[in-house]
């Protein structure tokens, strides 16, 4: 492989020196080898949820909307070229680019938009709630869209950003199965098709997927934008962070996406590697169960509020390394109303042991955690589980560590089925509002069976007006009551905001992390 | 007793054994707490009653457990062994692509096992109490002693992370392509599309999880075949070939080793039916495609249509293995023959 | 065989003594000296959470020998009663047994582990669970081997003559003389218990992750090979007790090798 990469380099000279040859090169497939600690069931937009769906659609299928490639604090057009917003904040009209066509040769037009929106939205697959507060999508003509709400929705831009707005080819969707009405959920067939192939309009055209082996994609010859530089992009599911280290030292993968901070010291001294360092916004958190017959005495409010303070935050920070944070709560430092680390919750034992007597608890109790066999932004969740677990057994709580297989594991968490867990969430848009997500009765309340029933009404009346307020200076208002609430009350014990490391090979340009889709293959070039 | 018939009587006592492993791994399966459906469909297809209701019926869920069991048995015969909650693919096919990885792996594995064992073994036997003797019976040991997943780790930290003599894990390097598919072996495969390259980077992928594969079985191999050889050795028409003169070498591979080599060939044999299975943790640290570490996986994920597929196939070829052996046991030993 | 009973007494020894012997707690975690190269404070090094690998692997020994002794033994007494009720009766019942061992001698071990494993759920008990059901028929077949030899003889004949009960003939007259070749195997056997032992949980399947077991540990430097120390050392404990067992077992092989021979 490196020799491969210098031949490439080298070719890619020559073809600069004798400008009139440089067809040659293209002769050469130019290939991109990834490794990365594959995380999803499903590649099928309107049902995949995971950071590795969200990569993989980043560079297969195209939204209305996109951020620019290094940051995510504004908004830019993608397949939309302007748009504009009613007063009431209930309609969004967007006007199309006319020259955009599908990896099928088909033409992208409103009806496109309108069929995969609304199969989003009605398959109510696991990303369908981001589809929530959308009423209708109406085709105007073939170029304009009106998406109509049900109620203001600050954050809709920053959602259509994400994997499940990807606009795909309707014919062809349909005639693998595909349907958009409202009884999508149970006659939509198209998913097994979709998690073998693409019919979008990004810069790749999936291949082939093979479930925890490797995902391949190749070039869309019908892309409307520049043409990308490499024609084939491997992606190996290579779950364990040191043998993407070796394999990247041995020069079989050209970025590896999932080394963790341990190993950035020997890889910096490694002169054929560079180094990306970053904060990544994902948070790994402890989450109880409120409901007693799952959660036991986790459910117990001075249980959950012992725990929060019995944790080793810095303890913690050091076993993770690199750049990152103690977040000061569920919602990541750096995001809009977010609170900042200096206002993180302090390691406070003697306080922990009061509330845990207060509870009933004086002499501690046992309790299983559960959590999936994972690697996290390069932090193990089985070496966090541990020290998780030394922190509590010094407040008189044993814990015992369940470990599952991810995807078994998932199956537990979504369901609500754990009662003690240790998890992490990535946004799914740049946006505090991702974070009422974690407020009862939303989707990840609702994995700790947090429900409106059995939560406290303050919260419940925040919950519903982060929801609709657009105005910033409330906003920010409301984001500080909730995460103040958050830390006193609430199933959610917020532990890390890892680093991000990416390691690869010299000379390879482009290498930007996003928040929204880790990186794009489509920017990279050597 | 003619051949035929011997392998006809073993083949009808293999019916009840057959039986007996459908019955296990069927038991296994039922005896785990929670829902077969629940753990079979997941969560979307559950909230759907149609298929709920579809499911039952194809395998007879609302019936006692010994229809229950009648109707697997009727399913196995039709070659359908269920889906894989995993992969979601019929177990059939999962097992059709991941057991030529495996086949090729521990072929690979007993032709090293079988090489060096016989080797080690003659040799220790014919040299007897000298230092090579010694060693080699200190090599078999530590072979028979080494945890396959440790011996793994070390090879690859030594040849693979430190020298970068050999690659890493899987069946290739991720740039190349997998030929062809005619056998699903990579090396057969590439020799057969007259891709060079591809066959020897497919053979340098086998070296490490080969030799680590082998390293049970060349230490049992080696033991056995030393004995054996002892005790040909000191047996009358070996003395009697000794004596009427001739050449020491034509006494040991004439006289002594055809003889001494039977029950070398049921080590082998015994030895081949379990590395398929032994395979399991060298697949999994090797991340080698293979029914292995489906199996692992099956497991961990409690995918039991899968761990009964993996576990009745493997049954299946010991007892085929097994069947084989004690075939050319009785073609390899006159005395059988009369018997 | 001197050597295999040194290091195995060694071990023992080491197991009975670890709490004096160790100078860390094998839970005990130093994140500040997290993955230190073996040196003066930590002779084996420190592990991704601090934890002292010496203290570990010295902790370990109480987990792998009682637990692989564990199992033979469980193994070795309901293979003996099976494979004693079997060969004494005969007829039927033995014809049933033997075909059942058979079915799970046919089964893959390690699969079959797995699956019992997984399906109970990791912990060190259902490790151990999960292999005797694989353990057992080996010694049913050996045991009724040898009660169907010694059935025959002149004294069992005599404690039948003088009106002994059946169970008292199996008890008292029989299974002595055939316990004596049924612990020469289970001596054998230690070495590969151990292996698969440390297998299992290496899978995941045994001990829970924070437990110093030797397989678990070795599992965990997986993801630290610059770090070779993690999982170097608990593997060479694993080895050198496999080593010793196996010397051991050699060493009593040959000596009871003439009279198992005869028993084939």
């Amino acid at each position: 492989m490196r020799n491969y990469v210098r031949f490439t380099i080298m070719l890619i000279l020559l073809a600069g020196l004798i400008v009139p040859m440089s067809g040659m090169a293209a002769q050469e497939e130019r290939v991109l080898v990834v490794g990365h600690a594959e995380s999803t069931d499903s590649l099928d937009p309107a049902r995949a949820f995971t950071p590795t769906s969200s990569m993989i659609h980043q560079a297969v299928y195209d939204t209305l909307v996109t951020f620019p490639p290094d940051s995510v604090d504004r908004i830019v057009p993608e397949l939309a070229e302007s748009w504009e917003v009613s007063d009431d904040g209930l309609t969004y009209t967007f006007y199309l680019r006319q020259d955009v066509v599908f990896s099928t040769g088909n033409p992208m037009t409103a009806d496109d938009v309108v069929f995969s929106f609304m199969r989003a939205k009605n398959i109510t697959g696991n990303p369908s709630f981001l589809a929530e507060t959308i009423e209708s999508v109406e085709a105007i003509d073939d170029y304009t869209v009106a998406i109509h709400l049900s109620e203001p929705d600050p954050a809709l831009l920053a959602k259509l950003i994400f994997g499940v707005f990807s606009v795909m080819d309707a014919d062809e969707v349909i005639a693998h199965g595909g349907v958009d009405n409202e009884d999508a959920a149970e006659e939509d067939a198209a998913e097994d098709w979709l998690n073998q192939n693409s019919v979008g309009t990004g810069p790749y055209i999936l291949e082939s997927w093979d479930p925890q082996v490797e995902t391949v994609l190749v070039r869309n010859p019908n892309y409307w934008g520049d043409p990308p530089y490499f024609d084939r992009i491997i992606i190996r599911n290579i779950p364990e962070a040191a043998t993407q280290k070796i394999s990247l030292e041995a020069g079989e993968i050209d970025i590896a996406l999932d080394i963790t901070a341990d190993q950035v010291p020997a890889l910096e001294e490694n002169e054929a590697i560079e180094v990306f360092q970053g904060t990544s916004p994902a948070i790994i958190f402890l989450l109880c169960n409120q409901d007693e017959e799952i959660g036991g005495p986790m459910s117990n409010p001075l249980v959950q509020l012992a725990i929060r303070y019995a944790i080793d935050y810095d303890g913690i920070l050091e076993l993770a390394g690199g750049a990152a944070v103690q977040p000061a709560s569920v919602i990541p430092v750096g995001f809009f109303g977010a609170f900042d680390t200096d206002q993180a919750f302090d390691r406070d034992l003697d306080r922990a042991r009061e509330l845990l007597a207060e509870a009933g608890y004086p002499d501690g109790f046992e309790v299983d955690l559960q959590y999936p066999e994972f690697t996290v932004r390069g932090i193990d969740l089985s070496t966090l589980a541990q020290k998780v677990q030394a922190d509590l057994a010094e407040v008189g709580i044993t814990v015992n560590l369940a470990p599952g297989e991810i995807l078994t594991e998932l199956e537990n968490y979504r369901n609500g089925r754990e009662g003690f867990g240790l998890w992490w969430w990535e946004p799914d848009y740049q946006d505090p509002v991702d974070y009422v997500e974690f407020l009862p009765g939303r989707t990840v309340g609702l994995r700790v069976n947090w429900t409106d029933e059995n939560a406290d009404p303050e919260i419940l009346e925040l919950r519903d007006r982060a929801l609709v307020e657009m105005d910033d200076e409330a906003r920010l208002e409301i984001f500080a009551d909730i995460q103040e609430y958050l830390q006193q009350n609430g199933p959610w014990a917020p532990l890390v905001q890892p680093g991000v490391q990416f390691a690869y090979q010299a000379g390879l340009q482009g290498v930007v992390f996003n928040t929204q889709w880790i990186i794009d293959f489509a920017l990279l070039s050597y | 007793m003619p051949l035929y018939v011997y392998i006809l009587r073993r083949l009808a006592l293999m019916i009840p054994l057959l039986i007996g492993i459908t019955l296990v791994s069927f038991l296994i399966a039922n005896a785990i707490p929670g829902d077969p459906v629940a753990a079979n469909l997941g969560q979307r297809a559950m909230s759907d009653p149609e298929i709920v209701e579809a499911f039952r019926r194809e395998w007879g869920l609302d019936k006692p457990v010994v229809i229950q069991y009648i109707t697997y048995l009727n399913n196995l015969l039709h070659g359908n062994l269920g889906r894989s909650i995993k992969s979601r693919r019929p177990v059939m096919d999962d097992l059709k692509s991941f057991l030529p990885a495996t086949f090729e792996l521990s072929t690979f594995a007993i032709v090293i096992g079988m090489v060096l064992g016989v080797a080690f073994g003659i040799s220790s036997a014919v040299w007897r109490n000298t230092v090579l003797d010694f060693v080699v019976r200190l090599i078999s040991i530590l072979g028979v002693s080494t945890p396959v997943f440790w011996l793994a780790l070390i090879l690859l930290f030594i040849f693979y992370s430190r020298l970068h003599w050999l690659p890493g894990p899987g069946r290739l390097d991720v740039t190349v392509m997998p030929p062809p598919t005619f056998t699903g072996l990579y090396t057969l495969d590439s020799l057969l599309a007259g891709q060079w390259g591809t066959f020897l980077n497919a053979l340098k992928h086998l070296i490490l999880p080969g030799f680590v594969l082998a390293s049970y079985t060349t230490g049992l191999i080696a033991r056995v075949t030393r004995s054996s050889m002892l005790e040909v050795l000191g047996q009358e028409y070996v003395r009697t070939a000794r004596s009427k003169g001739l050449h020491e070498r034509v006494v040991i591979m004439r006289h002594a080793l055809a003889n001494a080599l039977i029950p070398v060939v049921t080590v082998i044999g015994l030895s081949y039916g379990n590395l398929l299975s032994g395979a399991v943790l060298t697949e999994t640290i090797f991340a080698w495609p293979g029914i292995g570490r489906y199996a692992f996986r099956a497991s961990v994920s409690l995918d039991f249509p899968a761990i009964m597929g993996v576990s009745l196939l493997i049954s299946l070829i010991f007892v085929a293995t097994n069947l084989v052996v004690d075939v050319l046991y009785h073609l390899l030993d006159p005395r059988l023959r009369t018997g | 065989m001197v050597l295999g009973i040194f290091v195995v007494v060694m071990w023992v020894l080491i197991a009975i003594f670890t709490p004096q012997l160790a100078p860390y707690g094998p839970l005990e975690q130093n994140i500040p000296e997290r993955l230190q190269e073996p040196g003066p404070g930590h002779l084996m090094g420190t592990d991704q959470l601090g934890r002292d690998v010496l203290s570990r692997v010295l902790y370990g020994s109480r987990i792998s020998l009682p637990f692989s002794l564990l199992v033979i033994i469980v193994a070795f007494v309901l293979g003996t009663i099976v494979g004693a009720i079997a060969g004494y009766i005969g007829g039927i019942w033995d014809e049933l047994m033997m075909r059942i061992t058979e079915v799970f001698m046919a089964f893959p071990t390690i699969i079959l582990a797995m699956a019992v494993a997984a399906a109970l759920g990791p912990s060190l008990i259902n490790a151990v669970i999960a292999m005797v059901v694989v353990w057992w028929p080996n010694y049913a077949r050996v045991v009724r081997g040898l009660v169907i030899g010694t059935k025959k003889n002149e004294y069992v004949e005599a404690a039948r003559a003088i009106g002994a009960s059946d169970f008292r003939i199996l008890a008292r007259t029989i299974l002595p003389n055939c316990v004596a070749p049924g612990i020469v195997m289970a001596t054998v056997d230690i070495g590969n218990a151990i292996l698969m032992f440390a297998g299992l949980s290496f899978l995941g399947l045994g001990a829970e992750p924070s437990t110093p077991e030797w397989g678990r540990m070795v599992s965990d430097g997986i993801d630290f090979f610059d770090q070779w120390w993690m999982s170097a050392f608990p593997g060479l404990a694993i080895f050198s007790l496999v080593v010793a067992f196996n010397f051991i077992g050699d060493g009593i092989r040959d000596l009871a090798d003439p009279r198992m021979r005869r028993q084939r």
